[in-house]
C-alpha cells in the first residue's frame, strides 16, 4: 500500500483549501493524472499524483484545509513513481525557487526554460506501463457506478485507444466508453445489463501492451441516438439550467475557476494539466472565435491540414447556438417556474433532494406534458364474459409461469388494435414534419415500485400468445421490483398501458409517454347494471382512458380506437379473428 | 469604472510594451499618461538594447566584410576607427528614433511625464517627476511595462570599471585589447561580435555545453563555427568562479574539467548572464498584484494582474523577454481595458540572434519537439544550394522547415544564415496562418534571393526540391 501525501507546492504555500477531488476510492489512478483542485492563496492548482494504483482510501474531504505531506489517500498495487516523484509532484510555483544566480550556474534564463518544460512531460509520462485489462474510467463527479447498456466489443474484438467499448446508463447520461488501451481482447468480464462500478475490470487483453489505463483521454462521448432521444433532452435541459454541467465534466476537464482571472500561464503550465497545442488557424479567425465565444480548440478545421477558416468558426457558433436554444426551448424547460415561496414561515418543512428515478419520471413528464396536447376519451367495457375465460385459462399461465391478469390480456387487446390503427403505433418528428409509423408492437407497462414508477417494454407483444405474455409481464414486473430492469428493457416501446385497478378509482387521465402517442389506462372493474335485452343485468364493467396525442390523432380515431379496444374485450373471440 | 466606455490609463514604463500600449490607447480614445524616467520613450531597446547594439552590429559587418573583400580582389587597408564620430553616430541613432517616439506621442495627445512612479493603491500612483515636482495621480486602469534589467551574478559583483554589463558595453568606452564574456547567450554574442570587429581579442565563457543554449544545436553549429574564428577562445562547459581587479585588469578565475588556463588576466569583463524582471516597483505590496517566484508578474492571458486595475506586459511579466512580444503584449493589453474580447495566444513568436551569421526561429523547434516526444518531419535546405547565399560568398547557411508530419502544417521555422532575421518574418506567417508545406512550396518566391530557402525547404519535405536531389525514400 502506497500513500500519497500533498506534495511542495511552492515557496510559502504550506496549505491549501481543497476545491475538488478528482478521485474516488476504487478509481485507478495513473502518475501525472491530475487528482484534486486545491486553491492556495496564491491561485488554484491541479495537483498530479506521483503514485499509481487503486486508490483504496480517500482521507480528505472537499471544502477541507490540506496541509503540505498531508495524507491524501491511499493506493493499492500501488506502483509508485518514487524516484520520479520529486519532479513531478511539484506543482506549481515549486521549480523556480532555485537560487537565481550562483557562481555555478550564471545562465539562469536558459536554465529555467529548460525546467518549464520538465514538468508537464513528467507528468504526461504513465508510470504504469503494458496495461493489460481495461478498467472502467471515472466517469465524472459523483459518478461511481452505470448500467452497462451495450456491449461493443466480445473476445477476440480488436481495440485500439480511443474507440468505443461500452455503453453505459449513470443517472445522469448514457455515455460511450471509450478504451484507453490497445490490443486483442481475451476475456469479457461484464454481461450487459450488469451494474459496472468506477475501477471494475471491464475486458482483458491478450498479452496486449497498451498504455495509459484510465486516464480518460477521450472524454466519454453523449449517446445521442434516437433511441435516447428522451434523455438527451433531459441533459439538455440540465445544461440549459447551468446547474449540473460541471458535476458532468469528466475528471479531466480542468474546471474553470473564476472567470475573472484564470490561471496564470505559468502555473498553469506547471502543473501539467493543460498542453495546448497551437491551434490550426490563423490570427484574424482566432481574435472571431474569441469574439462569439467560442473555444477554437473545439472548432473543425474544414481546410488543409484541418486548417480552421473563419466559415468553420461561424458554424460552430451557430451549432453552438441552435444547440442552446434548442436546449433552452426544449419543452421543460421553457416555461420557467415561478420561485417558491418561503413554505418555512409557515411551519416545518424538511428538503429532499430529487434523485434517480423520480427526477428522470420528473424531467420526463415534463416534457411530455408540454409537448403532447393531450384529450382524454373515456369508454367502458363489459368484461364479464372476459373475467370467466380468464378464471378458466389462469392455471395455464401459472404453470407458465406468469398470471393470467386484465392487463396481461390488455397487452393483446391493444396490440391487436394498433394493427387496426397504426397511427396509434406511431410518433411525430415536427422537425422534420414527418410521422413515423413503426412496424413493431412494442407495449410499455407501467409499474409501481417503491423507487418509483418504471415502465418496462414488452416487445413484439403482436406475435405472443396472451399465456406468453402473461408470463413475461410477470416476469418484467419482478425484475422492476427488483431492480434488476436494465434501460434496454425499458426501451423500444410504442404505446403504454397503465392500470391502477389494483388500487381503485373510476377514471383518470394518464399522460401519454412521449415519443409514443397514446397510453391507455384501466381502472378499477365493478358489477353494474347494464341494460341488455330489455333489462338490467349485473355485468363486470371495466373503465377505459384512453389519452393521446391531439397532433397526430383526432378526437373520432380516439373513439374508434377505445370502441375497438372495448369490443375486444367484451368479445375476445374478436381477437381471434381481426387481432 | 468599468462602465466608463473610456477609461483613463497609465502606462508605467516607455520601452517597446510601454509605448506601443499608450499609443494604441490613445488611439481608441482612452485618456492616456506614460510614465518614464527617459527624456522621451524607447525604453532599454531603444536607448540600451536593441537599436545601439543593431547599429553596432551593422558596423561590425562592414569591417569583416572589408577583411572579407581580399577574397573578391579587393583589398582595403585596415579600418582606422574612430570611437567618439562612432559613438555619436550610434547615439543619433537612437536620439532620432526616440525623438520620433516623442513626436508620435505628443501627436496623439499622450501625457508623457519623465519621472518615477510609485503605487499608493490600485489605481493611484505617486509620480516624482525628474524635474523635481511630485503628484499623486488616479486613473481607471494602470499598465506595468517596466520592463527588465541585466542579471548580476552577486559572488563575481566587482566596483570596478572594468566589469560591464550590456549597458556599459554600449556606451562604447574604449576598445579594449581583451575582452571576457561572461555568458554564451545572445547578447554576449552579440556584443562579443561588435568588439572582435573593433580589435579586442573576445573570450567568451558559457558554463552550458553549448552556445546559445535552447536554440537547435544545427542552427547553432555554423555560427560556432565562424565566431571561433574572429573569438580568441570560447570556453564551453566553464564557470568563472572569482573575479579580481589587478593594476593590468581583471584577473579571472575558471572552473570547469576543460579548461586549459585556471586564470586570466583580462581588460575588461562583460557580464551577460540574462535579464531580470523589473518587478520591485514601489508600493506594488498596496495592491493585489501576485509576483511569482522568479519576480515576474502573474498575469492571465488578457495580462491582466490578480489585481483587476492592473494590468502587466513586457519582460516583467515572463520569457521570452523580446520587444516584440512586449508590443504584442501591450496592444493585447489595451485591447482587453477597451473591453474587447482578446488573448495573448500567439502561435508563433519570433526569435533573432543578430550574430554574423544571424540565427532566427520562431514556432516549434526541434529540441522542444524532442522533449515533448512529440512526431514531427524536419525539411532542410543548405545554402549552399541557394544561388542568392553563393553570391555573397556566405553559402554556411540553412533552412530548415519544422512540419506535422499527419497534417503536413508548419509548426515551426529555423534559420541560420547571413540577414536571415529579415527571413523568419515569413515563417511567423507561415505558423500562425496555419500553412501547409504545399502552401509554402506553391507560393513563387523571387530569385535570387534567401527567401527562397524557404520554398525550397517545402520542396525539399516532398522530395522534390530543384536545387537539392534528396529524393524520398521509396
Amino acid at each position: 500500500m502506497t500513500e500519497f501525501k500533498l506534495p511542495e507546492l511552492g515557496e510559502n504555500i504550506d496549505q491549501g483549501d481543497l476545491v475538488r477531488l478528482m478521485i474516488s476510492p476504487g478509481a485507478s489512478i495513473t502518475e501525472g493524472q491530475p487528482v484534486m483542485e486545491l486553491e492556495t492563496d496564491k491561485a488554484v492548482v491541479e495537483v498530479p499524483s506521483s503514485v499509481a494504483g487503486t486508490v483504496k482510501e480517500i482521507r480528505v474531504k472537499e471544502g477541507e484545509k490540506v496541509k503540505v505531506g498531508q495524507v491524501i489517500f491511499t493506493v493499492e498495487n500501488g506502483a509508485g513513481g518514487k524516484t520520479k516523484a520529486a519532479e513531478a509532484k511539484a506543482p506549481a510555483g515549486k521549480i523556480s525557487d532555485t537560487p537565481a544566480q550562483s557562481v555555478a550556474q550564471p545562465k539562469t534564463e536558459s536554465r529555467s526554460v529548460e525546467r518549464r518544460a520538465v514538468a508537464p512531460q513528467a507528468a504526461a509520462i504513465p508510470a504504469t506501463p503494458g496495461a493489460t485489462e481495461f478498467r472502467l474510467p471515472e466517469l465524472g463527479e459523483n459518478i461511481d457506478q452505470g448500467d452497462l447498456v451495450r456491449l461493443m466489443i466480445s473476445s477476440g474484438t480488436k481495440v485500439s485507444e480511443g474507440q468505443p467499448v461500452m455503453e453505459l446508463e449513470t443517472d445522469k447520461a448514457v455515455v460511450e466508453v471509450p478504451s484507453s488501451v490497445s490490443g486483442v481482447v481475451k476475456d469479457v468480464r461484464v454481461k450487459e445489463g450488469q451494474k459496472v462500478k468506477v475501477g471494475q475490470v471491464i475486458f482483458t487483453l491478450e498479452g496486449g501492451a497498451a498504455p495509459q489505463p484510465e486516464r480518460a483521454k477521450h472524454a466519454p462521448v453523449e449517446h445521442a441516438d434516437g433511441q435516447h432521444e428522451a434523455r438527451v433532452a433531459f441533459q439538455a435541459a440540465i445544461r440549459a439550467e447551468g446547474k449540473t454541467e460541471e458535476q458532468a465534466l469528466p475528471p479531466d476537464q480542468p474546471r474553470p475557476t473564476a472567470p475573472m482571472f484564470a490561471m496564470p500561464e505559468q502555473l498553469g503550465k506547471v502543473a501539467g494539466t493543460e498542453h495546448r497545442e497551437p491551434v490550426a488557424a490563423a490570427p484574424h479567425v482566432r481574435r472571431l472565435a474569441r469574439e462569439l465565444g467560442v473555444d477554437i480548440h473545439d472548432v473543425k478545421g474544414s481546410g488543409a491540414g484541418g486548417r480552421i477558416n473563419e466559415d468553420d468558426v461561424k458554424a460552430h457558433s451557430k451549432a453552438l447556438l441552435t444547440s442552446a436554444t434548442a436546449a433552452a426551448h426544449a419543452p421543460g424547460t421553457y416555461l420557467e417556474e415561478p420561485a417558491l415561496p418561503d413554505f418555512a414561515k409557515w411551519g416545518k418543512i424538511e428538503r429532499v433532494p430529487i434523485r434517480g428515478v423520480r427526477r428522470k419520471t420528473a424531467e420526463h413528464l415534463r416534457i411530455a406534458w408540454n409537448t403532447v396536447p393531450h384529450v382524454t376519451q373515456q369508454d367502458k367495457a363489459d368484461i364479464t364474459e372476459l373475467e370467466q375465460l380468464r378464471a378458466r385459462f389462469a392455471p395455464k399461465a401459472e404453470e407458465a409461469g406468469g398470471k393470467m391478469t386484465v392487463t396481461a390480456i390488455a397487452l393483446k387487446v391493444c396490440a391487436s388494435a394498433l394493427k387496426v390503427f397504426p397511427q396509434f403505433n406511431a410518433s411525430i418528428d415536427m422537425a422534420k414534419e414527418e410521422i413515423i409509423y413503426k412496424q413493431y408492437i412494442n407495449i410499455g407497462v407501467a409499474v409501481d415500485t417503491d423507487r418509483g414508477l418504471l415502465v418496462p417494454v414488452i416487445c413484439e407483444v403482436d406475435k405472443k400468445n396472451i399465456v406468453e405474455l402473461a408470463a413475461e409481464l410477470t416476469q418484467l414486473s419482478k425484475k422492476a421490483r427488483d431492480k434488476k430492469l436494465t434501460p434496454t428493457e425499458m426501451e423500444g416501446g410504442t404505446f403504454t398501458i397503465t392500470n391502477l385497478g389494483g388500487i381503485g378509482g373510476t377514471g383518470f387521465s394518464p399522460i401519454v409517454n412521449h415519443p409514443e402517442v397514446a397510453i391507455l389506462g384501466l381502472s378499477r372493474s365493478s358489477m353494474e347494471p347494464v341494460w341488455l335485452s330489455g333489462k338490467f343485468e349485473a355485468r363486470r364493467v371495466l373503465p377505459l382512458s384512453l389519452s393521446y396525442d391531439h397532433r397526430l390523432i383526432d378526437g373520432a380515431d380516439a373513439a374508434r380506437f377505445l370502441r375497438w379496444i372495448a369490443e375486444a374485450f367484451e368479445q375476445p373471440f374478436l381477437l381471434s379473428v381481426q387481432g | 469604472m468599468s462602465d466608463n466606455p473610456k477609461p483613463s490609463i497609465a502606462v508605467l514604463g516607455g520601452g517597446p510594451g510601454g509605448y506601443a500600449a499608450a499609443f494604441l490607447a490613445a488611439d481608441l480614445g482612452m485618456k492616456v499618461t506614460l510614465i518614464d524616467p527617459e527624456v522621451n520613450p524607447g525604453g532599454v531597446c531603444l536607448y540600451r538594447g536593441c537599436i545601439p547594439s543593431k547599429a553596432l552590429l551593422h558596423v561590425a559587418k562592414v569591417i569583416d566584410e572589408s577583411h572579407q573583400a581580399k577574397n573578391w580582389g579587393i583589398e582595403y587597408s585596415d579600418p582606422k576607427i574612430d570611437l567618439p564620430r562612432l559613438r555619436s553616430w550610434k547615439e543619433g541613432v537612437v536620439k532620432k528614433l526616440t525623438g520620433g517616439l516623442g513626436q508620435l506621442s505628443k501627436a496623439r495627445s499622450v501625457q508623457y511625464i519623465q519621472g518615477q512612479a510609485a503605487f499608493e493603491n490600485s489605481t493611484t500612483l505617486r509620480v516624482a517627476k525628474t524635474g523635481g515636482a511630485e503628484e499623486s495621480l488616479s486613473f481607471d486602469r494602470i499598465i506595468i511595462a517596466t520592463g527588465s534589467r541585466p542579471a548580476i551574478i552577486p559572488s563575481l559583483k566587482l566596483n570596478s570599471a572594468r566589469v560591464m554589463d550590456s549597458t556599459g558595453a554600449l556606451d562604447l568606452s574604449e576598445v579594449p585589447r581583451s575582452l571576457l564574456v561572461v555568458g554564451g547567450g545572445y547578447i554576449g554574442l552579440e556584443l562579443g561580435t561588435v568588439y572582435a570587429a573593433l580589435g579586442s581579442k573576445v573570450s567568451v565563457v558559457e558554463m552550458l555545453a553549448g552556445l546559445l543554449p535552447g536554440a537547435d544545436r544545427d542552427l547553432v553549429l555554423p555560427l560556432h563555427k565562424r565566431v571561433e574564428k574572429i573569438f580568441d577562445s570560447i570556453l564551453l562547459n566553464t564557470t568563472v568562479s572569482a573575479m579580481k581587479e589587478e593594476a593590468s585588469g581583471i584577473r579571472v578565475t575558471f572552473e570547469g574539467q576543460e579548461i586549459k588556463e585556471r586564470e586570466k588576466v583580462f581588460d575588461k569583463v562583460l557580464v551577460s548572464v540574462g535579464r531580470k524582471p523589473n518587478s520591485e516597483i514601489p508600493g506594488l505590496d498596496k495592491t493585489q498584484v501576485q509576483v511569482g517566484p522568479r519576480g515576474f508578474i502573474q498575469v492571465n492571458k488578457q495580462l491582466q494582474t490578480h489585481d483587476p486595475a492592473i494590468y502587466a506586459i513586457g519582460d516583467v511579466v515572463g520569457e521570452p523577454m523580446l520587444a516584440h512580444k512586449a508590443s504584442h503584449e501591450g496592444r493585447t493589453a489595451v485591447e482587453a481595458i477597451a473591453g474587447h474580447k482578446v488573448a495573448f495566444e500567439p502561435n508563433a513568436i519570433p526569435a533573432v540572434v543578430f550574430t554574423d551569421p544571424e540565427i532566427a526561429w520562431c514556432g516549434l523547434t526541434e529540441t522542444q519537439a524532442q522533449k515533448e516526444n512529440r512526431q514531427i518531419k524536419v525539411a532542410r535546405f543548405p545554402w549552399a544550394a541557394s544561388g542568392r547565399a553563393v553570391t555573397l560568398d556566405r553559402p554556411e547557411g540553412m533552412t530548415k522547415l519544422i512540419f506535422d508530419p499527419e497534417t503536413e502544417r508548419v509548426l515551426g521555422v529555423g534559420i541560420v544564415g547571413v540577414g536571415c532575421g529579415e527571413l523568419i518574418a515569413e515563417g511567423v506567417l507561415a505558423v500562425e496562418m496555419a500553412a501547409t508545406a504545399t502552401d509554402v512550396a506553391l507560393s513563387i518566391h523571387p530569385h535570387p534571393t534567401l527567401s527562397e530557402t524557404l520554398m525550397e525547404s517545402a520542396e525539399v519535405f516532398f522530395g522534390t526540391s530543384t536545387h537539392v536531389y534528396r529524393p524520398k525514400p521509396r
